[in-house]
């Protein structure tokens, strides 16, 4: 079953660790979102492989945006 | 009162392989900076004469002395690195730290007999004062290892005088005494002048063989009276004079053992003097852990090498605060006060070895949506809002009714700032706080995880802030300053950066100005500079945490002044409604 990676909170995308195609175990990291001079790391919530990246270095999210898909 | 504490709510998960895998690098940045601490605490034990040297002439070093003297496994170091006049000698020249003697806990010091024969230097009265208060904070005995050759005279303007200089030690021996907090003294070599005050203040004197104490030695009794200058002839009549100089120091046992009766006893081995310590430390009053267990002792439920990956040593990179404490606190159980208020802190009851402590510590990362209420902008831990100040109010006030020693976990970047802030009165509750630990009357320590910055750095139990807080350790990826080296920059120099625009002159210099500031924020607010200029009372690996946790919680639950009944506490009844 697929899981989106969503955005914890507003942020811009610090960097980006996985590509489509990777397989990750849960709890690795996805991506680094930054915001209020802190950075948020984004952990995988599940194991599977990553079939979809929504988002590259740079981009702006809104909170619950979805970053990226596990499946 | 036992279904509260036997077993109480636990917490925590088991690290992921994907968490090890992405902290791996910041796990070796924490221990290279553990292995630079390791070096320059070596350097200060190395400082002065070898150690084979000193056993040659037949005397023990103060290490040695040390060892021989505290229960094995239970010396917790402070101040080691504690140097805040950077003295070339690489030391205030005390050594000093928490430990067991028979049993129980006692703060112990002692001069580096190694430096210049254990003299006093520029920085030492600062040093001792801070184990004064730390005795007397955690009412617990002052163990002396006297061996004070009196004051380095080339340097005496730097410590002799002043309302908190070399003399302030001797009073706050009286005041200790006057507490019903007794100062033992072990007395060895030669202790004239300010080495004869350091002997005679404390409350029981025991003497080596060879060991004396006066207000003045050989240098002062053989010395000539001003005559407004040197010149070669009188150089000469001063060299023949010392050589003909054969009278012994004053003070010697025969004077203060057999005539005076200053020394309680004397010892002919170095070794006897600490086997004396030990028998008066036997007969210290301290409670039995029967007394204040709450529960049965039990280790966390997770190792604690886990802090590696858990605390990152990027300073922006948020984490769990909570995954940190679950791998400090008995059984990684905690009843938590308030978890629905004030995100921004964790406040909860744990245990230290069976013991009750009220721990606090910020959390960290977003804080979910419309927090901080008041504001318009989100709530990141780390920063102190209004329910957050008032939650550490209500808990530190609950915690002095109920008498549980307080540990303070700091990763701070401040409190909230701007109009809506100061609407919202964190100004005044940050203060409210200060006045809240004023009149706990509990001894608390402080352990600054990370960022210790801004005035949230004192109101969160610092020591520059009240006069509760017994230590402050430091860790591998502490970073204490008034404000990030970046901000400041801007705070100093963005004015003049846009004053030069205007001109039309070229930025550059005003560019290498606000670099320079932020490389000297840098250097001055990392580990090892926090712990020789005193903003900590020392940096401990990350796995020693809970040992110094440990050591705290039994020092302080040792023989406390004032109880609270489990079956009256108020707290842990208010946290289960």
């Amino acid at each position: 079953m697929a899981e989106d990676v969503v955005a914890p909170l507003a942020g811009k995308v610090l960097s980006v660790a996985v590509g489509v195609g990777d397989r990750v175990e849960e709890d690795d990291e996805v991506l680094v979102l930054e915001a209020m001079k802190m950075e948020t790391v984004v952990y995988a919530p599940c194991d599977g492989e990553v079939t979809v990246i929504k988002v590259k270095e740079g981009d702006q999210v809104e909170e619950d945006d979805p970053l990226a898909t596990i499946a | 009162m036992r279904p509260y504490f036997e077993t109480m709510d636990g917490f925590g998960k088991a690290l992921k392989p994907g968490r090890v895998k992405r902290a791996a690098a910041s796990a070796d940045d924490l221990r290279a900076v553990e292995a630079g601490i390791v070096e320059a605490v070596t350097t200060v034990e190395e400082a002065g004469f070898p150690t084979e040297k000193i056993n040659k002439r037949g005397w023990m070093t103060v290490y040695q002395r040390l060892e021989y003297l505290v229960d094995v496994g239970t010396w917790h170091p402070l101040h080691t690195l504690y140097n805040p006049l950077e003295n070339e000698e690489g030391t205030t020249n005390v050594v000093d730290g928490l430990g067991q003697i028979e049993g129980r806990w006692a703060v112990v010091i002692g001069f580096d007999n190694k430096v210049m024969a254990g003299a006093w230097l520029p920085g030492q009265s600062e040093n001792i004062l801070r184990v004064t208060d730390l005795a007397r904070r955690l009412n617990i005995p002052l163990v002396w290892l006297v061996n004070c050759s009196g004051a380095k005279l080339p340097e005496q303007e730097k410590f002799y005088a002043d309302r908190r200089g070399a003399g302030t030690p001797f009073f706050r021996h009286a005041e200790l005494e006057q507490a019903g907090i007794p100062v033992l003294a072990g007395i060895y070599g030669t202790n004239p002048a300010g080495g004869g005050y350091q002997s005679i203040s404390p409350t029981i004197l025991l003497a080596h063989k060879d060991a004396n104490m006066a207000v003045g030695g050989v240098g002062i009794v053989s010395g000539m009276a001003p005559k407004g200058g040197f010149d070669a002839a009188m150089v000469e009549e001063l060299i023949a004079k010392t050589r003909e100089f054969t009278a012994r120091p004053p003070g010697d046992v025969a004077t203060h053992h057999d005539t005076t009766g200053f020394f309680t006893r004397v010892y002919e081995e170095e070794t006897g003097v600490l086997d004396g310590l030990k028998e008066y430390m036997r007969a210290m009053p301290a409670y039995g852990p029967e007394f204040f267990q709450a529960a049965e002792p039990k280790a966390p439920a997770f190792p604690v090498e886990d802090l590696y990956h858990l605390l990152p040593a990027n300073q922006k990179e948020v984490y769990d605060f909570d995954e940190v404490l679950a791998r400090l606190v008995d059984g990684s159980e905690r009843l938590e006060f308030r978890p629905a208020y004030g995100p921004e802190v964790f406040t909860g009851v744990c245990k230290i070895d069976g013991r009750l402590v009220g721990c606090i510590g910020n959390r960290q990362g977003y804080l979910g949506k419309g927090y901080p209420e008041y504001a318009d902008y989100p709530g990141m831990g780390g920063k102190l809002y209004r329910q957050g100040l008032i939650k550490l109010n209500e808990f530190v006030t609950l915690c002095g009714r109920d008498r549980l020693p307080i540990v303070w976990f700091q990763d701070t970047s401040g409190i909230d700032v701007g109009e809506l802030a100061e609407k919202a009165e964190v100004l005044g509750l940050g203060q409210a706080l200060i006045y809240s630990i004023q009149q706990t009357d509990v001894p608390m320590m402080l352990v600054v995880l990370r960022k210790g910055t801004a005035a949230a750095h004192y109101v969160m139990g610092g020591p520059t802030a009240n006069r509760h807080n017994a230590f402050t350790l430091g860790t591998p990826a502490t970073e204490i300053e008034v404000m990030h080296g970046e901000t400041a920059a801007v705070a100093t120099y963005a004015r003049r950066a846009a004053k030069e625009h205007t001109a039309g002159r070229p930025l550059d210099p005003v560019i290498d100005k606000m670099n320079e500031l932020v490389d000297r924020y840098q250097e001055t607010s990392r580990p090892v500079y926090c712990a020789r200029h005193g903003f900590v009372d020392e940096i401990v690996k990350l796995p020693d945490l809970r040992r110094y946790l440990q050591a705290f919680t039994g020092a302080a639950y040792q023989n406390p002044t004032s109880i609270c009944p489990r079956h009256h506490m108020l707290l842990p009844r208010v946290i289960r409604g």
